[in-house]
């Protein structure tokens, strides 16, 4: 293993190509373990719980949501916004990371796009059962159409959404396949099984691993690289404008952009992290996913953190500035209203507990790390509760203040997301290639690893 | 597609190209659809013949899927006076509960639909009757499917001749023996019924009738006996008042006379004649609510502050003592205001108990009030139940003495509940009942009344007034009018209609029974004379009451009071009025015990609001005697201190499906038939058991923001724009009005500007425009568990706002910090310094609507005419209009409320369908509501107006709302005729735009509420 002087390797365990080529394959070509079988069975019981709160909402109606005449959206938009904001990391991890030249992303990258494209599925999910009437759900698009002089609102930040949703989703699906093919064709090549290799075949697109092909293949992925990076900040742009754009105190801000985009790449390095750190633990991955990388992420999380922390102050600030009466009332009853712990808890775990990543032992402690990512999820789904929420219940008019607390079905359909997800990337883990084998090694010097291992014997 | 040969339609068309063009200002969009080349050629291209296949088979599929297709049937013979489509009104009267209403009742394919009140009669005669909630919401309850359909024998059908035979045998029996046969009635102000009766008591000789009211007046009848010799209740006209005097008199509310609220707006015009009104009560009533000066007083202190006036008056000497040295003040005001106002004043009092009255005669007497303010020749029949005479007959079914009893439109067992024991002294007992409730089930039998909507009527309400009422639709069921039934027990084969007939002419002798049924009124020419108010009353005051009422601290006092949506109950099956909020405590669905704060915190009781905001309360054993009963507390802001309130009209049994479990029963303590229930309760918190309540509205203050504008009238004679300046924001600019700071290009209103001024100073908050929407718009009732989710459907709500004893100058000055400012806030002022305003809050229709911005699907729009519209075939329900809408107006359709098996009733079931106004859509589930300006009304209006080739006038188009406003305090007219009434409201300095800092740029617009009060030092 090439060695440098001042940098930790990327790749411990003096692997040599056909190692990694082994190491990718094994969780494909063996049988599954109990931890995985028990937790998928977990997955997909909460999975079939969700879709049957789905089914009874679309049957029933919204009212069997918490929601009311003053809260119109609550937990719908809270997890939508959650999610979408989970699938932020993915992207920035494979386009940004590779524009800069930041090699550390290859044995991450392939993960974190897999969990962009699911989040996104659970994201997308909520804008279309919130509807009153999803089977009229298809008017959202532009389609022509007979119902006369009938179009989309394009002023409508709903509408935006579509798009930037709808595109950010089928760019990442494209990019992260891109990068799948050589291993797809990888695995075919390994496959014994007829039905697998039939699969895989099918999957790699006729890949030879001509050079023309590996031409192409590199020049195509820059390309998406430089398409998706301009959607890193598009997509929660465009999300927090759904809040920036309207009237109601505590969502016309216009921090929001900048803030939520950061937000996100700090909720979804930590649902990486959370899900890289349980893979790296079941599926032996420890040499590729090492504490460099665990410790990186920590970084940027630390940072992004920081930055929410800031928007959190200068929101506040802000409303004290600006001396709009309304403003000022909605930031106060945030924090000292009746969803005060909502705030404090959102103010806990997104800007105290990642401060704790100054210290570079914790940092680099995997337990530690563990639980921080977890206070970053919670954190981050009480700060889209908050905004959402605590703006609603109390506007503008006192009389038609109100609360909001949600139902079975709510919660439902939230577990239910959750077991989605997870199902989504069980079967990932056990049938995708996790890591990028073909572009990971490309870091690994076989000569050199070679003249190592021959030198320490 | 086009053939060859092109045929002209109609000989106008020939020579004028354009005629087709004009039908449509705009082009349909055809060319684009057609390729007009293609079609002039003279064949249909197969592109084109592709696209109409296309187009007819889309067409066809997509109309066969969603809504449910409801065949109707044409008529076979279609009546004359039928076209469908088009409503028919007629005139009939309204007489429930004591309220009285001339009415105009709206038809659709003979249906009627909505009632409101007869406008042209109320232009012709000053200042009586009118609709109240209760009366808009009555259309309802002719289609409640727990009405009784045919007649009954032992709860048992029977059939009408074998009833009627049966029951002349038993009256006949009765006839020998000396027993006396009572028709126990409530109130009739029918003529010809009377007349009826009275031919009824020649035949059975031992007949007797017996009036009883629930809610009566009789403290004022008795005591006008005493006065003057006769008893009778006259009219008041608050229009002419400039000094009201209350003494828990609700006067807004339920008190005498449905007309009070018109006339006391009348009065409160704000300018140098603006009348000034002081309310002393116990509980906080809706009149106490709009007093300038508000003072919360336990009845007993209310008689020696009724007795310190009358004394101070007289000027006597021996003044009670008032311990209290501000109310003395308040008092010593009033006196001198009330001399100075000499015949211009009003003094009255809702108490039950006739001393009370006495005084109030005596002080009106001594200020001249008798035929300026109080008018004793046109007198009001609404009340003629006087308690003794109740009495006297519970005495004699006590005693055995009578043999037979018909009870007509009263649920005696409800109202009075010891006389379901005393049945059983009966040996005949009948019934003419519309439902099956707790007496009708008791009784031999039961005669199936008609709802006044499908009767035939007369009425003298007043003194030299008639009224006809008239059926507008036959009877649904195999009902019949009171009146028949006594017709034939005396064997009278003529019906009852040709029976009035003959009956008007005596009646309103010279006038033509056309044009009477026509108007639905006449007016008769009555004497004039001058009472003698007898000078003995003055004296026995003086002499009996000349030392005060001693009251200690530890007196309690349980009242009696009715709710402006419920009465005494009769239509407590109704469910527009169990869920129009009580307009106070906005809680619907329930009574309860109001209770002040005070004494709250004295027994330890409490009201909590709950995870998702619904208000919870803790459960009292309410003992009085050997009743007890369950019931919830509302700790009520403004009630005086050792004060109790409890609502009638609840808690029935068999009331039907609505009102059934509903409340409790408060006539159960209705001892003495009198209100004030002083001592003798007791209450008593049961641990461990709480209440849920359905609350629309659950926070009570305005937080210090400025959304309902206040100002006193001296300082509003300063300077008419007080209380409202102009909004004016910072800028680059310097201070400008927000919409100089618009991004956006306004909305240029091309031939209508469909505006609505409400006068905050008229509006009392009674909610009879909250019904009245109900039942023009469809708007569906939802029940309490989804009112308490803050769920409910009113496109037109009344805020209530409480005062509040904290503001930001007093934190400012006190050093008192923004977290504990604003929770101060959050309460309301102690019960001394209690404010209340109303505020009626729709959809605002704004010109820069936050709420059209945001709809992906473009689904609510604004119009030419400044209407912002909700197009509900559009709307796929993301609720972010509802979101982004500060007003909170919108109201969004949970579940299909059309078709609930949890609510099966009004929307969901047959019968209760044939209320809807055809004119507007039912609502399906899943889209978006709210209030439309009654486009519909709109719409024909403008119809009507093309077709007689003219402009709109202004007042000719009417929202529900409106119309069912009698104080007048709501105008809608196009704004862009110079002369409406509306233009003048809008350039009125009273005149603000709700939150107009947002400059959203509303159509409806709010007028500053003045109060006559000054500093009392």
């Amino acid at each position: 293993m090439y060695r440098s002087p001042v940098r930790e390797p990327l790749i411990t365990g003096k692997k040599d190509l056909h190692d990694i080529t082994e190491d990718i394959a094994r969780p494909i070509e063996t049988k599954a373990n109990k931890w995985w079988w028990s937790l998928f069975i977990f997955s997909v019981i909460a999975m079939i719980w969700g879709f049957g709160c789905i089914a009874y909402t679309i049957g029933t109606g919204i009212g069997v949501w918490g929601l009311n005449n003053t809260v119109g959206w609550a937990w719908d938009i809270t997890n939508f916004v959650w999610w979408v904001g989970i699938g932020h990391a993915g992207t920035l991890i494979s386009a940004v990371l590779l524009l800069f030249r930041q090699k550390w992303r290859l044995s991450i990258n392939r993960t974190s796009e897999a969990m962009t494209i699911f989040a996104v599925v659970q994201a997308g999910l909520f804008p279309l059962i919130h509807m009153g009437r999803i089977w009229m759900g298809y008017w959202i698009f532009p389609l022509p159409n007979q119902f006369g002089p009938l179009w989309v609102n394009f002023n409508s930040p709903l509408l935006w959404d579509v798009f930037a949703i709808s595109t950010y989703f089928s760019v990442s699906l494209v990019f992260w396949y891109m990068g799948l093919i050589p291993d797809f064709a990888m695995i075919r090549d390994r496959a014994v099984k007829p039905i697998a290799k039939k699969v895989y075949t099918i999957l790699s697109f006729g890949w030879s691993g001509r050079a023309k092909h590996w031409q192409r293949h590199e020049v195509m992925s820059l390309v998406l690289a430089g398409l998706c990076t301009p959607l890193v900040l598009s997509v929660h742009s465009i999300v927090s404008m759904d809040f920036a754009t309207s009237v109601i105190p505590g969502w016309h801000t216009t921090i929001f952009p900048p803030y939520f985009v950061a937000g996100a790449i700090f909720g979804g390095f930590a649902m990486c992290q959370t899900l890289l750190l349980v893979a790296r633990k079941v599926v032996s991955l420890e040499d590729y996913i090492t504490m460099k990388h665990i410790e990186y992420m920590n970084i940027i999380i630390l940072v992004t953190g920081s930055i929410v922390g800031c928007a959190y102050i200068t929101e506040l600030f802000i409303a004290w500035y600006s001396g709009v009466e309304f403003e000022q009332y909605a930031f106060l009853n945030r924090a000292t209203g009746p969803y005060w712990w909502a705030y404090w808890a959102m103010m806990t775990c997104n800007v105290i507990s990642p401060q704790l990543m100054w210290f570079k032992k914790l940092r680099r402690n995997i337990l530690f790390t563990f639980i921080i990512a977890l206070f970053v999820h919670i954190g981050m789904w009480f700060e889209r509760f908050v905004i959402i929420v605590t703006s609603l219940h109390r506007d503008f008019l006192p009389s038609s203040w109100s609360m909001f607390s949600p139902s079975f079905v709510d919660i439902g359909i939230f577990v239910g997301t959750c077991g989605f997800f997870l199902v989504l990337f069980l079967l990932y883990a056990r049938t995708f290639p996790v890591i990028a084998q073909a572009e990971l090694k490309t870091i690994v010097k076989t000569s050199s690893s070679k003249y190592n291992k021959n030198k320490n014997e | 597609m086009k053939t060859g040969k092109k045929y002209f339609k109609s000989p106008y068309i020939k020579g004028n190209e354009n005629y087709l063009h004009n039908e449509f200002s705009e082009k349909l969009p055809l060319d684009s659809f057609i390729d007009e080349q293609k079609t002039n050629d003279n064949n249909t291209s197969r592109r084109d013949f592709l696209k109409f296949l296309g187009f007819s088979t889309a067409a066809a599929v997509l109309s066969s899927c969603e809504a449910p297709v409801r065949k109707s049937i044409p008529y076979l013979n279609k009546p004359e006076e039928i076209i469908p489509g088009v409503a028919n009104y007629y005139a009939s009267t309204y007489f429930q509960e004591n309220v009285f209403a001339n009415i105009l009742v709206k038809t659709r394919e003979g249906r009627p639909i909505s009632v409101s009140t007869n406008k042209e009669f109320e232009k012709n005669i000053n200042c009586v009757g009118g609709l109240n909630s209760r009366g808009y919401a009555s259309v309802l309850s002719l289609y409640d499917s727990n009405r009784l359909k045919f007649p009954l024998k032992n709860n048992k059908e029977i059939s009408w001749s074998n009833l009627d035979n049966e029951i002349i045998t038993s009256l006949n029996q009765l006839l020998k023996t000396n027993k006396k046969i009572t028709f126990l009635t409530s109130t009739i102000i029918s003529p010809t019924f009377q007349e009826i009766i009275s031919k009824f008591s020649e035949k059975y000789k031992n007949f007797e009738v017996v009036y009883f009211d629930p809610i009566s007046k009789s403290g004022i009848l008795e005591a006008n006996k005493e006065c003057f010799g006769e008893a009778f209740i006259p009219t008041y006209r608050f229009d002419k008042a400039k000094v009201i005097v209350s003494f828990e008199a609700d006067f807004l509310g339920n008190w005498l006379d449905s007309s009070h609220g018109k006339q006391y707006a009348k009065g409160r015009n704000p300018g140098k004649n603006m009348s000034k009104h002081y309310q002393f009560e116990s509980l906080l009533s809706l009149t106490g609510s709009n007093a300038d000066k508000r003072v919360p007083l336990n009845p007993d202190q209310q008689f020696n502050y009724m007795l310190y006036i009358f004394g101070k008056l007289q000027a006597s000497k021996n003044l009670i003592q008032i311990s209290n040295q501000n109310h003395k003040l308040i008092l010593d005001q009033i006196c001198q205001e009330l001399v100075e106002n000499k015949g211009a004043s009003l003094i009255v009092s809702g108490s039950s108990d006739v001393k009370n009255q006495l005084v109030v005669n005596a002080i009106n007497y001594l200020l001249d009030n008798y035929s300026t303010t109080i008018d004793y020749n046109r007198k009001s029949n609404l009340y003629s139940s006087i308690n003794s005479d109740f009495e006297n007959f519970i005495e004699d079914v006590t005693n055995n003495k009578v043999g037979a009893i018909i009870i007509n439109d009263l649920n005696i067992v409800y109202n009075y509940p010891s006389f379901k024991d005393q049945l059983k002294n009966i040996d005949l007992k009948i019934s003419f009942s519309e439902s099956l409730d707790e007496t009708a089930s008791l009784m031999d039998f039961v005669c199936a009344k008609s709802h006044y909507l499908e009767s035939w009527g007369d009425a003298n309400p007043y003194t030299g007034v008639y009224t006809l009422q008239q059926p507008t639709i036959n009877p649904i069921f195999n009902t019949r009018e009171s009146e028949t039934n006594l017709l034939r027990w005396m064997n009278i084969s003529q019906g009852f209609f040709n029976y009035l007939k003959s009956s008007f002419s005596k009646q309103a002798l010279d006038k033509s029974w056309n044009k009477t049924l026509h108007d639905g009124y006449c007016f008769q020419n009555f004497e004039e004379k001058d009472y003698i108010f007898s000078s003995s009353v003055a004296k026995e005051i003086i002499n009996n009451y000349s030392s005060e009422l001693k009251s200690s601290i530890e007196d309690t006092f349980l009242i009696l009071y009715s709710k402006t949506s419920m009465g005494e109950g009769k239509q407590s099956n109704n469910p527009w009025l169990q869920e129009l909020p009580d307009p106070i405590s906005k809680v619907t669905w329930d009574n309860y015990l109001t209770i002040s704060p005070f004494y709250a915190k004295k027994l330890g009781l409490k009201n909590w609001h709950v995870a998702n905001g619904g208000l919870n309360g803790d459960i009292v054993n309410l003992t009085n005697g050997n009743k007890v009963l369950q019931v919830p507390i509302y700790i009520q802001p403004g009630q005086h201190d050792n004060t109790f309130g409890l609502a009638f009209g609840y808690g029935k049994e068999k009331g039907g499906k609505v009102a059934n479990g509903v409340g409790v029963n408060a006539f159960e303590f209705f001892k003495d038939l009198q209100f004030v229930q002083k001592n003798g309760f007791s209450i008593e918190k049961i641990k461990g058991i709480e209440h849920e309540f359905a609350c629309t509205q659950n926070s009570h203050t305005m937080m210090g923001r400025s959304i309902v504008k206040e100002t006193t009238l001296k300082e509003y004679l300063k300077n008419p724009k007080s209380g409202n300046k102009d909004f004016k924001l910072e800028s680059y600019k310097g201070k400008v009005s927000p919409n100089e700071l618009s991004l956006y290009e306004e909305h240029e209103p091309a031939v209508h500007f469909w505006n609505m001024s409400i006068d905050l100073n008229k509006c009392n908050g009674c909610g009879a425009c909250v019904i009245a929407c109900h039942a023009e718009n469809n708007v569906p009732v939802v029940g309490k568990e989804e009112v308490r989710k803050n769920r409910d459907m009113h496109w037109l709500r009344i805020d209530r706002y409480y005062s509040s004893d904290m503001n930001k100058d007093l934190a400012n000055e006190q050093g008192i910090g923004a977290i504990e400012m604003y929770k101060l806030m959050e309460e309301p002022s102690s019960s001394e310094n209690l404010e209340v305003v109303f505020q009626p809050v729709m959809c605002q229709h704004c010109n820069n609507a936050p709420c059209e911005n945001v709809c992906p699907v473009a689904a609510t729009t604004h119009s030419k005419e400044g209407l912002n519209q909700m197009t509900y075939n559009r709307c796929i329900g993301t609720r972010y209009c509802l979101n982004n809408c500060p007003y909170k107006v919108r109201r969004f359709n949970w579940f299909n409320y059309k078709d609930n098996d949890n609510f099966d009733y009004n929307m969901n079931d047959d019968l209760g369908k044939m209320v809807l106004n055809p004119d507007v859509t039912v609502r399906a589930r899943g889209v978006m509501e709210k209030c439309s300006m009654c486009i519909q009304n709109i719409q024909k209006t403008k119809l009507d107006a093309k077709k007689e080739g003219r402009k709109v006038r202004d007042g000719e188009v009417n929202c529900a709302c409106e119309t069912a406003c009698d104080t007048g305090a709501i105008v809608f007219g196009d704004a862009l005729d110079t002369n409406s009434r509306i233009s003048k409201e809008k350039k009125h300095p009273r005149t603000y735009a709700l939150l107009e800092e947002l400059n959203t740029q509303p159509s409806v617009f709010y007028k500053t509420k003045v109060r006559n009060k000054q500093k009392i030092s």
